[in-house]
């Protein structure tokens, strides 16, 4: 392992248990929220504007958010690191390219799913964490939902490390799956923070729900279970393309790709393993 | 760039924009949304950003605007004031006031943190967070992807003219702009992966990953007054968390019409703080 500076101590066993500790108090938090909204949202919405709802929400996904990043940022070899800035850059970069297609999707999840691919679960969940507080800056409505980006990364490494991304028409499989649990998420993020969606396309989607009687959330909630798994389904297939696209010396250097075979075909070279 | 009075620490910005926000948030009505949102907007022109400002703010504020307007002005099941009928579509009072509640606040909430981020000096923002025992990691992540952003987008036309020499065609079927769309992304891909693995070793060879204390060049300045205004404003967020969560806002007050709610002076007064993070 050249990668290894020989200078630096090994973190001691104790500031493992701390990180992993994060790791799952940052889980915690935010499937804690998210039940704590599930429940309590009928009582709310009729009332008006839910404002204990929405700074529980705010509250609870963003500490989980910002744990999850506190744990997993200093455990990652610097190889990954850099790639979370490009990861981000990608979100923003290849959502213009797709734009320019004129196709109705949004797919700022590209980068984020292919730091999961190529580096695994926890860098992917800090990766779509990450994404969402640096993309405030330039636009703070996407911090609310660091904890939906983090679980898409999570779940993308997942998929990765199960084999889905070996034979290519599995890879949208896991999309949809993951778009399904990222929109349940998602939507009471939309619903008490911002009382509705962004797009006049999904806006007009959820008012057909509305218009039928549903409560806010679970016409966001099935409108992000029509226009998420799609999406999802799509970038996963991206990524996959864009995977398979890399000289396998550039994807092999990762060592989450070598350890659980993520790539078909490029199992031969697994040196030091 | 004149430098008229110093820049205020980057926490103290941060503080007055996070209070600023969650109070805005707890108070949940559309007036102090309002003054926050406009009180922000004037202090962003003070502070000389209000034409990169503005059309930040549109591009996000805009559609989301009129989705909620259409989502709630025609269709709010619960609404019982019935102002207009066509079909399906209601226009209601309470439908139209939803819209209204969430559209200001969260145009205040995005005003607020655009002001914050187009004012903070981005080198102090990330002293300061690695001598807070922030991952120093989080800082690299922070500053390099806000200077990325631009070099890639040079290199992506770049990249978009190199293939068009080729003949690369943009126009076309959904086919062909797919093929188009990935001609021009997987040689962006390969480069940033190269790109950042050239970093890594660089970043490594100067001992990025270590655990120990770092010392900084940068000093950025702080004062106890400032100091002092950061445990008050995140102290008044807490309260007013506190007190929406409980139950016990004091709506009351509201009703009567002693304008505004108790904890919204607070909130401009944050404001007001935040912009004086400007070098005017």
């Amino acid at each position: 392992m050249s990668q290894q500076s020989q200078t630096l101590p090994a973190p001691g066993p104790a500031s493992v248990r701390g990180r992993r500790l994060l790791e799952l108090l940052g889980a915690v938090s935010i499937a804690a929220t998210f039940i704590f909204l599930v429940l309590t949202q009928p009582a709310d919405i009729t009332n008006g504007l839910a404002s204990g709802s929405t700074l529980v929400a705010l509250g609870g996904f963003l500490l989980g958010a910002i744990l999850l990043i506190i744990g997993v940022l200093p455990t990652l070899p610097t190889s990954t690191l850099v790639l979370i800035p490009v990861a981000l850059v990608l979100n923003i970069a290849l959502g213009q390219i797709m734009g320019s297609t004129g196709l109705p999707f949004y797919f700022d999840a590209i980068g984020t799913v292919l730091i999961a691919v190529l580096a695994g679960p926890a860098a992917g969940a800090a990766t779509g964490a990450l994404s969402s507080i640096v993309w405030s800056f330039i636009n703070p409505t996407v911090l609310p939902f660091a904890a939906g980006a983090a679980l898409i990364g999570f779940l993308a490494g997942l998929a990765a490390r199960c084999g889905l991304f070996r034979r290519f028409y599995l890879a949208p499989v896991a999309g949809f799956v993951t778009g399904i649990l990222a929109g349940v998420v998602s939507a009471p993020i939309a619903a008490f923070v911002f009382g509705g969606t962004a797009g006049a396309g999904t806006g007009a989607i959820v008012s057909a729900f509305r218009a039928m009687g549903d409560t806010l959330l679970a016409a966001i909630t099935k409108q992000a279970l029509i226009s998420d798994p799609m999406d999802k389904a799509i970038v996963f297939a991206v990524v996959a393309m864009l995977v398979y696209a890399l000289p396998r010396r550039t994807a092999l250097q990762f060592a989450f790709v070598r350890r659980f075979n993520v790539l078909a075909g490029k199992t031969q070279e697994t040196p030091g393993d | 760039m004149p430098n008229r009075r110093p820049a205020l620490n980057p926490l103290t910005t941060l503080a007055a924009a996070v209070a600023a926000a969650v109070m805005t948030t707890a108070a949940s009505s559309w007036a102090v949304s309002l003054a926050v949102a406009s009180a922000a907007a004037v202090l962003a022109v003070r502070a000389g950003v209000g034409a990169r400002l503005a059309p930040a703010a549109a591009v996000i504020l805009a559609p989301f605007w009129l989705s909620l307007l259409i989502m709630h002005g025609l269709f709010f099941p619960e609404g019982r004031t019935v102002l207009a009928q066509w079909g399906a579509a209601r226009v209601t009072t309470e439908g139209l006031g939803f819209a209204l509640d969430m559209g200001t606040r969260t145009a205040a909430y995005v005003m607020v943190f655009l002001l914050f981020s187009f004012t903070v000096r981005l080198p102090d923002l990330v002293a300061v967070m690695s001598a807070r025992r922030v991952p120093p990691q989080f800082g690299y992540v922070l500053a390099s992807t806000l200077t990325l952003a631009p070099a890639v987008t040079v290199r992506l036309a770049r990249i978009r003219q190199a293939q068009e020499s080729r003949g690369l065609v943009l126009r076309g079927g959904p086919l062909r702009r797919l093929a188009a769309a990935r001609q021009q992304m997987v040689p962006l891909v390969l480069a940033l992966i190269q790109d950042a693995g050239d970093r890594a070793q660089a970043l490594d060879s100067r001992g990025f990953n270590a655990s120990r204390e770092r010392t900084s060049y940068r000093e950025v300045p702080d004062t106890a007054a400032q100091r002092t205004f950061r445990a008050v404003a995140l102290a008044a967020a807490a309260a007013a968390v506190g007190l929406r969560i409980s139950g016990h806002w004091p709506e009351g007050l509201w009703m009567v019409g002693l304008w505004p709610d108790a904890p919204s002076p607070v909130a401009l007064l944050a404001v007001a703080l935040l912009a004086r993070g400007v070098p005017a």
